[in-house]
């Protein structure tokens, strides 16, 4: 057996004198390198799906919205129908990766003035509550007509993802998948309102705001599901132009 | 010459290689970041730091793949060898490419939260009894932990203190690293099939260093199988024919054991020593006798063909073994002389000139120091 050595030219990186036919073959390669990266790098920029028009809205300036605070399952303003606009159930959340719980503990069912900056994508959207107004009981000396009972929808099996409804509205594009599982249940954790984001419309709604089946939160146990497609089961019910899902069965 | 005191031997050609590592890199990341979004509305709606991440992550792995696939590159196409001289580099690029993602993912994912991120990172997703949904960052972590340990240790300084066979060994779990990234890449960003293209990328990748390392493997090992035929006398194998030689050039021969060794000439002396670089292993048969002295073909590697010793100040020995000629034929034996011991090369009786005649190429031009590889052993 002899393995022989092509001779093109031997040469190792410390000598002085590059022979040409090294030379050449390693520009070549040097070229061909760059290139095949600048090409690579533009086909992988362009191939994600499309994130979607999510974007950050500031409606009320420096302004705020009156209604009346709810708390479960998570922090909602009812807002009543005003200049022909009907009533509408806001979800809020903080500035950050927090929800607004802990502003609005106390307030459950009292008049309140919130300001701060919408995020929304189509008929998705949160207030995140902020700006000199923030969350606080109201100060206009307005009262509100009560906010309609919830309207029971019936049991359903959707399909869909579970996403923080903040990230989902466009606070970060993508804000949904696999990838941003992680982000997506710190924000959960912080009390940020999860939705459930559905592949095909429920009576007219691309979202459902998630809670437990019994009305509360979402319990932490529905995290190992965030981010991907599955199908829940569970009770829906509307309030005002929002749909809420009480989550009975994940399903595996 | 000090070659304690200076920390990085630096060379033109050395130099060049960085140059073109570093601009492949920002061509690749200015063509993501800012070429693409003009090309693309839906590159341009994402976020600059999720954009960021993706480039820096990408880029981290397509470099991955190509320092991987550079050994086997090089046992196939000798053309290839001058990447492999300064692989470091390319690795140690890498590696601060891989932590630029890692930066972006952590200020941006596991940002904004009242956990602090470094906590949120190993706490925000606890789902490792699964696959969809499995927390595929922690092996980013853990590859990123490789590439850095990897990175740290590739100077020459850490190949002596830890002995060859532990550094080649801790530099094996390269391929540990390469195999979390695309588990990372898998379970997370290329779930739910919505970037074709990533998805691609990642299967020619393995494709590509699986169908390479396959054939260099099934070349060595035919390589090993074939071992030299035995000579007349026990103990001793015949390894070709004085005439197929070059000069200044090798063959190869196997002992029975697998044991390569290479008979190199050089005017008119022969001489047998191990084919195994004590280096990183290097297939020193390939090499060349430079200026006296056998020389690797991968990073420069000097022994004297007298004893198989490194011209001082190095200290590396590689074994040496008894040859003669029987006829035209070369026979050697399979078993050492010490090592560090002085055997006389064999003269070829009568000879003249070179088997071959062989096209005159590089002499490494005059140096300033010992011929020794001093530029080198001090190089990272
Ligand atoms: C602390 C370590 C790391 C963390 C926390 C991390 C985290 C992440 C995250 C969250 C993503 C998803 C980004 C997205 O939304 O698309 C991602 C993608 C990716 N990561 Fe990492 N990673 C780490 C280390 C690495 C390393 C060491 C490599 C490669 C050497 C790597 C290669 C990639 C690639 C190729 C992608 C896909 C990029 C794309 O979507 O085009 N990551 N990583
Ligand atoms: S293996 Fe590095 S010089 Fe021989």
């Amino acid at each position: 057996m002899s393995l022989k050595p092509a001779d093109p030219g031997f040469f190792v990186g410390y000598f002085k004198k590059v022979p040409p036919a090294v030379r050449t073959f390693s520009l070549a390669l040097a070229a061909a390198l760059v290139a095949a990266l600048g090409g690579a790098a533009l086909a992988l920029a362009v191939s994600p799906e499309h994130p979607g028009s999510g974007a950050y809205v500031n409606d009320l300036g420096d302004g705020s919205l009156t209604g009346i605070l709810e708390t479960s399952p998570y922090p909602l303003l009812r807002v009543p129908a005003a200049d022909g606009r009907p009533a509408r159930a806001v979800m809020l959340a903080g500035p950050s990766k927090i929800g607004v719980g802990q502003a609005a503990a106390g307030l459950d069912g009292a008049t309140v003035d919130a300001g701060g900056v919408f995020v929304r994508r189509g008929d998705l959207d949160m207030l995140l509550v902020g700006g000199p107004v923030g969350l606080r009981a109201s100060t206009a000396g307005m009262s509100l007509p009560a906010p309609a009972g919830p309207e029971p929808l019936g049991r359903w099996r959707i399909t869909g993802e579970i996403c923080d409804g903040k990230c989902a509205a466009g606070a970060m594009k993508p804000g949904t998948g696999l990838a941003h599982k992680a982000c997506a249940n710190l924000c959960i954790t912080g009390g940020v309102p999860p939705v459930f984001v559905t592949t095909a419309p429920v009576e007219g709604a691309g979202f459902l705001l998630l809670a437990d089946a019994d009305g509360g939160p979402l319990p932490a146990r529905h995290l190992h599901r965030t981010g991907e497609r599955i199908a829940v089961e569970g009770v829906v019910e509307r309030r005002d132009d929002l749909l809420i899902l009480k989550v009975e069965v994940v399903l595996p | 010459m000090s070659v304690a005191l200076k920390p990085v031997g630096w060379n033109r050609n050395k130099l060049v290689y960085d140059a073109v590592l570093i601009i492949g890199a920002a061509v690749y990341i200015l063509a993501f970041l800012n070429l693409a979004p003009m090309l693309s509305e839906g590159a341009a709606k994402v976020d600059a730091p999720i954009q960021r991440m993706r480039a820096f992550g990408s880029l981290a792995f397509l470099m991955l793949t190509l320092v991987l696939a550079i050994g086997p590159l090089a046992r196939l196409d000798t053309r290839f060898l001058p990447l492999l001289y300064n692989r470091r580099h390319f690795g140690v690029i890498t590696a601060l490419v891989a932590t630029t993602h890692a930066v972006a993912v952590l200020d941006w994912y596991y940002a904004f939260s009242p956990t602090p991120q470094l906590l949120a990172l190993f706490t925000a997703n606890t789902s490792f009894d699964r696959i969809a949904g499995f927390p595929f960052e922690i092996l980013g972590v853990a590859a990123l932990l490789v590439l850095a340990v990897l990175a740290a240790t590739s100077h020459d300084f850490w190949l002596s203190f830890l002995t060859p066979p532990v550094w080649k060994a801790l530099h094996m779990s390269v391929y540990g690293a390469y195999g979390a990234v695309v588990l990372h890449v898998a379970l997370g960003p290329m779930a739910g099939g919505r970037d074709p293209v990533l998805s691609a990328l990642v299967a020619a990748s393995v494709a590509t260093l699986a169908t390479l390392h396959l054939v260099t493997g099934r070349r060595e090992r035919a390589a090993d199988a074939a071992a030299s035929p035995p000579a007349a006398e026990d103990g001793w194998i015949d390894v070709g024919d004085v005439s197929e030689i070059a000069e200044a050039r090798a063959i190869v021969g196997a002992a029975p054991g697998g044991e390569r060794i290479a008979v190199f000439r050089t005017k008119d002396r022969l001489v047998a020593i191990s084919n195994v670089c004590s280096h990183q292993n290097g297939p020193i048969g390939e090499g060349k006798v430079v200026r006296g002295f056998i020389t690797c073909p991968w990073h420069g590697y000097q022994y004297r063909p007298e004893d198989g010793c490194s011209p001082p100040p190095f200290r590396e020995r590689i074994h040496r073994y008894p040859l003669r000629l029987n006829g035209s034929r070369v026979e050697v034996a399979t078993t050492p002389v010490p090592l560090g011991t002085r055997l006389e090369s064999f003269r070829i009786p009568g000879a003249t000139a070179p088997a071959s005649p062989v096209p005159r190429t590089d002499p490494p031009g005059p140096r300033a120091a010992a011929p020794g590889p001093a530029d080198d052993k001090v190089a990272s």
